[in-house]
């Protein structure tokens, strides 16, 4: 038998041993007597006809604010501006009877096989904000989970999500369909995402809630868990039956839920006229998403915009977007200015420069002022080194007006 | 027409060059239609549609199919090509719908192509009916439309691979179609053999899974071809009793079938005409007099080629080559719509084509079919010859022998031709590789009861081993889906890969420098490396495009990029192989030999190619190349002679090594006769049981050194399911190898070549002069 030569000193005693087994067993996930989950995330076991699951509450009072946003604020939202940000509403709804809906969920492949194992729902109750999650504590309480939301999604007006229309919807749909269930297919729906990428399309790096709450409702979270190893460490608890992990998820799914609020409080702050600590992309945002409902405030955002200092190819977007409905109502000087400016910007664009030699050359018959504007461009054009279509669809124009120049006698500059 | 069609087979049948080649004809006399009016309980809108197509009765199995229908059992019809099957579905489906307006209707074609023929078809006989929603829902419906055909389709038309990977697991999207799910048509049963058919066998038991869920029991219409068992596979794929309806009602014309065997042109060393020039020469016959002719060739290069020599033979004439065209796997859709249209309209007056066309895709009637070389089954010998003939009038079927030794039995054995009934389509779906993917698939769509079933069978072990490898988790007696996978996608019930490459024209972009991109075929992944290597002719219709580059690995876009050039050659692949024995599951003593039965890994390598000329096929030069290994884990029976018997019949190894690749050139052409399967389906090799470096792939001479140098000499006769995972044929080869080696014995004896031939130990100059005898004498003492 071999043994270590200084075996003797630094033999360990029995004593030692017994701390050090203790210490491992203490670290060990496979103990065998890990926290009822109840216990370990906060919650109640409640019983309906068709089982048991797990239900955890945690109530605030409407002055919280999450990040920037107290939750009144979102609940405070006029109808009208809920009918704005979510299409499919119907009717005016009051922000009080609003649903805000997360659900965590064994993966994302979609189809039959992928369960909400947890769902956090936030309403107003009284004058508290309450978000109830709803848990399956093993895969057959999945009965008595969706017997305890179906009552919360009747009684709402409308659900509010954030990419809920391509996500959380239709697989709660799928789950009560599955359960042969009756599906409220006419409950309305506020997605946030849909307004939220048209809002920060061009101002953010993507539009992940994380990213949102991060730049714009200023919400840190501490000890989150990444979404990506949600299903993983759910299929661990199922087998080991040790709930001590799932805490963080339960406090994403909740932070999720009160992100949800606080967006819709930004967007009712936002949309109420308040620009104040507003940046320039963000009014050039709320401009694009109100161009379909109500070009008005559309073009007072976007010229808001403008003032501020936007620039850049969403500057460019904006100044031929509202120098193009200048031009619909006639309003030459001011499409003219626009046009101006947008060639001053510093990425080329052919279309404000086409646009002002069109003007010059059809609307104020002016064949001299029009080839000084194909001339500029081309110089500008040049300076930049550019070449192909653009400087193609410049000389071709050139020669065009040049001809026309000629055959009216007026020498060409 | 018909006067010159008799006189060519009069000229045929007699004159000096071809007659001799003429082993046996036989005659299918016309047969009238046996006509049965409308059935009593026939809708009458219905039958006023019909009338409208000018259809004022029925074909007797027609009606038997409609009656038997409405009985409530599920039923099988078994008739020829083109004798109106289609109406023996479409009829009791749209009786179905005009009764009970809510009732839903799936149907399965095994291709997308069959599923738009068939939507075209209903919707002519549906025209004056009350609005019935008809869709096919594919990889090719658009996504917009998806949700409208799930919500709004009383049927839906689709494919095996599309139910199982799109519609299944999506199965609540499409509650009103399982909820009132009233019949299940499978058209085309008998291409759902094998692996396929075991597959898509699974697939039906998930979908009857969840009928059940949602209270329905659709039953199922079928049509297949003539096969040996059709009533047997259709209960086997649907898991209920079948009623069968195979007697015909539809009329057939004045036909003749001839059996043809290309000249000896060398018999010293017994070698043929190539069967492809005799294929071409026949078919050019007939084409140049006008007569519509469909010639089927057995792979897509001898379709390249049989096309490329018809062609010129037809211009040669008429200036016009235009009328002859390919058709293929590979070709894009377009372009095999363009063909199929151009035979129906009769613009088209020639078609080459692979076993494609074999199926019911509607391509109108022919006069002329050349099968160039045996199609493999007796099964697809009917159904290829069939695609020759009209109600009325002559038509004629020619089945040219290629030299190899299956075909030349067939053609010199007329009486087991004819004789010997169609092929048993063979599945398993209790397979445990493929049953166990699909119960994956069905615990995503619907947790497993305890006590379920699946199909028939007991599969609570299987769902524990699933459970121990943490795919699904067990709760309240229930077995679910516990993974954040979707495993019908990583299910594919073709041995074909999805994995497609793009063969990409290049030609023009250099000169034009667009970056738009010219697709002109598709290949797919099994078959890539031996066709569009760099260096490879491609040929598309006979027009031969030399590739240049070709993507494959992983994380790129699979393409090959090629050119158009002007080559008198094509190329064939060189391969290198090797087979190792992973492990032992069975074996069984003899004195003069051992076998075993287990699974082997089987690798093949694409190292270089040949080039040979069009027309002469002589070989004109080589290449090399550098491609990666493709492999494969089957199951394989093998056999090791004893070194006693090996002893005794030589001492030379070289000379043992030629007898032995002879008698596995001999035992793998004729297992398929013993396995009823292709010869495709099995593959052969002579290796031996010292674990040589596993993976180290060799070609037949660098195996043949390593044999001769090796230190123990015990060379083994592989002979291995050709599909990955195996079938069972491995199983059932090393059952029945006492009486697979008598019949090779008896084969080779009965030969009269002398140093052998292709039908038998394979040509001389290729397995050697000694082989022959050699073969004899291991064979007479592996019988002894």
């Amino acid at each position: 038998m071999l043994s270590p030569p200084d075996a003797g000193p630094r033999a360990a005693t029995l004593a030692d041993l017994r701390r050090v087994i203790r210490r491992i067993e203490s670290r060990n996930p496979f103990r065998r007597h890990a926290e009822a989950p109840e216990v370990a995330l906060g919650g109640e076991v409640v019983e309906n006809a068709d089982g048991r699951l797990l239900v955890v509450r945690r109530e605030f009072p409407l002055d919280h604010r999450h990040g920037r946003i107290a939750l009144a604020e979102a609940l405070a939202v006029p109808p009208q501006t809920l009918g704005l940000l979510g299409r499919s509403i119907d009717g005016p709804v009051a922000g009080d009877r609003l649903v805000f809906l997360d659900t965590e969920t064994t993966g994302l492949a979609g189809g039959t096989g992928t369960y909400a194992f947890l769902v956090g729902v936030g309403c107003v109750e009284d004058d508290r904000f309450v978000v109830a999650q709803y848990f399956m504590r093993d895969l057959d309480e999945e009965p008595a989970l969706l017997t305890a939301l179906a009552p919360v999604l009747e009684g709402a007006t409308a659900l509010v999500t954030f990419n809920g229309g391509g996500f959380d919807v239709p697989l709660l749909e799928t789950r009560f369909v599955l359960a042969r269930r009756r599906w409220r297919a006419d409950v309305g729906h506020l997605d946030l995402l849909r307004p939220a990428r048209r809002v920060w399309r061009a101002g953010l790096a993507d539009c992940r809630l994380g990213t949102l709450e991060r730049e714009v409702l200023g919400v840190e979270r501490d000890g989150d868990v990444p979404g990506a190893l949600i299903p993983s460490l759910y299929f661990d608890f199922l087998r080991r039956k040790n709930p001590a992990r799932l805490g963080p998820v339960f406090g994403h799914n909740r932070d999720d839920v009160l992100s949800l609020v606080a967006l819709l409080g930004w967007f009712g702050r936002a949309l109420a006229g308040d620009a104040a600590d507003l940046t320039p992309e963000q009014l050039a945002g709320l401009g694009r998403l109100l161009e379909a409902v109500d070009a008005d405030r559309s073009a007072d955002y976007y010229r808001a915009a403008l003032a501020a200092g936007l620039e850049g190819m969403e500057g460019l977007r904006v100044q031929l977007r509202l120098a193009g409905w200048e031009k619909r109502r006639a309003r030459w000087d001011v499409a003219c200015a626009l046009w101006e400016a947008a060639t001053a910007s510093r990425i080329f664009d052919l279309r404000p420069w086409e646009e002002l030699a069109k003007f010059h050359e059809h609307r104020q018959r002016d064949a001299r002022a029009a080839l000084e504007v194909v001339s500029r461009a081309l110089d500008a054009a040049a300076t930049l080194g550019l070449a192909g279509r653009a400087r193609g669809a410049l000389a071709h124009r050139l020669a065009r007006l040049e001809r026309r120049a000629r055959a009216r006698g007026v020498p060409a500059s | 027409m018909a006067a010159i069609l008799r006189d060519i087979l009069d000229d045929l049948l007699t004159s000096p060059s071809t007659g001799p080649c003429v082993t046996c004809t036989r005659h299918f006399t016309p047969r009238p239609p046996v006509l049965h009016s409308f059935p009593a309980s026939l809708d009458p809108r219905l039958a006023e549609a019909l009338r409208a197509r000018g259809i004022e009765q029925l074909y007797s199995h027609q009606a038997q199919a409609f009656e038997t229908v409405a009985t409530g059992t599920s039923v099988v019809v078994v008739t020829p090509t083109a004798s109106g099957k289609t109406l023996c579905y479409n009829l009791p489906v749209l009786q179905a719908l005009l009764e009970q307006p809510g009732a839903r209707v799936l149907y399965l074609f095994p291709t997308k192509a069959l599923a738009q023929d068939q939507l075209a078809e209903l919707e002519q006989l549906a025209r004056q009916l009350p609005e019935l929603r008809m869709f096919t829902y594919d990889g090719d419906t658009p996504q917009d439309a998806r949700r409208a055909v799930r919500a709004r389709a009383n049927l839906v038309l689709t494919n095996p691979d599309m139910l199982h990977s799109g519609i299944l697991p999506h199965h609540t999207k499409w509650a009103a179609l399982f909820q009132n799910l009233r019949y299940v048509v499978i058209d085309e049963l008998h291409a759902y053999r094998g692996v396929f058919g075991s597959h898509v066998a699974d697939v039906l038991r998930r979908l009857r899974r969840l009928c059940r869920h949602y209270g329905s029991s659709p039953r199922f219409i079928m049509a297949s071809a003539t096969i040996a068992n059709p009533r047997e596979l259709a209960e086997r794929i649907t898991g209920e009793p079948v009623e069968e309806v195979a007697e015909s009602g539809a009329p057939t014309g004045d036909k003749l079938f001839v059996c043809y065997n290309p000249p000896v042109v060398n018999p010293e060393l017994g070698i043929r005409a190539p069967y492809l020039g005799e294929a071409a020469k026949l078919a050019l016959r007939f084409l140049r007099e006008r007569i519509p002719t469909i010639v089927f060739a057995q792979s897509r290069l001898a379709t390249e080629v049989l096309l490329t020599s018809i062609k010129t033979g037809v211009a040669d004439r008429t200036g016009d080559a235009g009328m002859v065209r390919g058709y293929r796997g590979g070709y894009l859709p377009t372009r095999r719509r363009a063909v199929e249209q151009g035979l129906r309209a009769g613009e088209v007056l020639g078609v080459v084509s692979t076993n494609a066309l074999e199926l019911g895709v509607d391509i109108g009637h022919l006069d002329v079919a050349v099968l160039a070389g045996y199609p493999g089954t007796i099964a697809s010998l009917w159904q290829q010859s069939g695609r020759a003939g009209r109600r009325s009038g002559p038509s004629a079927a020619f089945f040219v022998a290629t030299s190899a030794p299956l075909d030349q039995f067939m053609v010199t054995h007329p009486d087991y031709l004819f004789g010997t009934a169609p092929e048993h389509a063979r599945i398993n779906p209790d397979n445990p590789f493929i049953l166990v993917n699909h119960l994956k698939c069905a615990a995503f769509e619907l947790p497993f009861g305890a006590e379920e079933t699946f199909g028939e069978v007991d599969v609570r072990a299987h769902l524990a081993a699933l459970e121990d490898e943490a795919l699904l988790h067990r709760a309240g007696g229930r077995w679910h889906w516990a993974s954040e996978t979707y495993p019908a996608d990583h299910i594919s019930l073709r041995t074909v890969t999805t994995d497609n490459f793009l063969v990409i024209d290049t030609t023009s972009r250099d000169e034009k420098q667009t970056k738009r991109r010219n697709i002109i075929a598709e290949v797919d992944w099994g078959s890539a490396f031996a066709t569009i290597h760099p260096k490879a002719i491609y040929l598309v219709e006979s027009v031969p495009f030399e590739v240049q580059e070709l993507h494959f690995r992983e994380d790129e876009e699979k393409v090959a990029y090629v050119k158009r050039v002007n080559v008198d050659y094509f190329t064939d692949a060189v391969s290198a192989k090797g087979v190792w024995i992973l492990r032992r599951l069975a074996d069984r003593g003899h004195p003069a030999y051992v076998a075993e039965q287990g699974e082997v890994l089987v690798a093949e390598k694409v190292v270089g190619f040949k080039k040979i000329k069009m027309g002469t096929l002589e070989n004109v030069g080589s290449g090399e190349v550098e491609l990666p290994q493709q492999e494969m884990q089957t199951t394989s029976a093998w056999l090791t002679p004893t070194e006693e018997t090996l002893a005794a019949i030589s001492r030379s190894r070289d000379e043992l090594i030629d007898g032995l690749r002879a008698v596995s050139y001999l035992l793998h052409h004729l297992a398929p006769i013993f396995l009823l399967c292709d010869v495709r389906d099995v593959g052969s090799w002579l290796g031996d049981t010292t674990p040589a470096e596993t993976g180290a792939v060799a070609t037949r001479e660098s195996t043949r050194r390593r044999l001769l140098d090796a230190e123990r000499f015990n060379p083994t006769i592989y002979l291995y399911d050709s599909h990955a995972g195996g079938i069972g044929l491995a199983e059932r080869l090393f059952e029945i190898l006492p009486q697979l080696l008598a019949r090779g014995l008896e084969t080779l004896e009965a030969c009269p070549c002398r140093a052998g031939c292709p039908s038998c130990v394979g040509p001389v100059n290729e397995v050697g002069r000694r082989a022959k005898p050699i073969a004899r004498a291991l064979l007479r003492a592996l019988t002894a």
